[in-house]
């Protein structure tokens, strides 16, 4: 199983798994931080978001989600590994979208450095996503 | 010179499409104006423009076979 930033659908237990042998197989690290990202079911104006679509642009999610990974690994120097993982096509309510792994000598650096990758990545990864409303209709988001 | 320009986000449904070929392109300036020119409604959104998958923040000047995309604000996570 290979993973590079992006799978199609919604990030499901293997995902998880995976790293998680991975994880059980490194020696060199003392912490791993976590994030998972999820679909929200926000009611706007009365509609409730059923699902998000994700689109995005491949070739420039491996160049920018490389340089994420850079920038983390040059910021922290107890950073071992950052590992990256976000959907594209239709995430409902409830699914997982991103996936963020961090590993790191001590538990300090991995958790303020996957904080630090997860805002970079709402920055700088050229991702969109479009709400779909549980009557049918659309709405373009973007992050603040 | 002939260069490919991507719609990304709500642009890809502003312009009906998610690619589109310019042939006979003299500049990043002519390109802009001949993509409004086709889609009048693109000027009412915001967007950064990228070449061979980097963003720009100058000018440029374009080369045959160019990669461009119009790319809304980013909103991952």
């Amino acid at each position: 199983m290979g993973i590079d930033f992006l799978t199609d659908g919604p990030i499901k237990e293997d995902v998880i798994s995976f790293y998680f042998e991975k994880m059980n197989k490194r020696t060199d690290t003392g912490g791993h931080s976590i994030f998972l990202g999820q679909v929200r079911a926000d009611e706007i104006s009365g509609k409730k978001v059923i699902a998000i679509e994700y689109s995005a642009y491949e070739g420039m999610v491996k160049t920018e989600g490389d340089k994420i990974k850079e920038t983390i690994l040059l910021e922290f120097t107890d950073v071992r590994s950052v590992d990256i993982v976000h959907s594209t096509g239709v995430v409902r309510a409830g699914e997982i979208s991103l996936f963020v792994l961090v590993s790191a000598g001590h538990r300090q650096q991995a958790i303020q450095a996957c904080t630090r990758a997860v805002e970079m990545i709402k920055e700088a990864l050229p991702v969109w996503k479009k709400e779909i409303f549980n009557d049918k209709s659309h709405s373009w988001r973007q992050n603040h | 010179m002939k260069v490919k320009v991507l719609f990304f986000g709500v642009l890809a449904e502003v312009t009906g499409s998610d690619c589109k070929y310019y042939n006979e392109v003299r500049s990043l300036g002519d390109l802009r104006l001949r993509i409004q020119d086709d889609f009048p409604e693109i000027v009412h959104y915001s967007y950064r423009i990228s070449l061979n998958n980097v963003i720009l923040d100058n000018e440029p000047l374009l080369n045959d076979g160019d990669e461009l995309a119009l790319m809304p604000p980013f909103a991952g996570g």
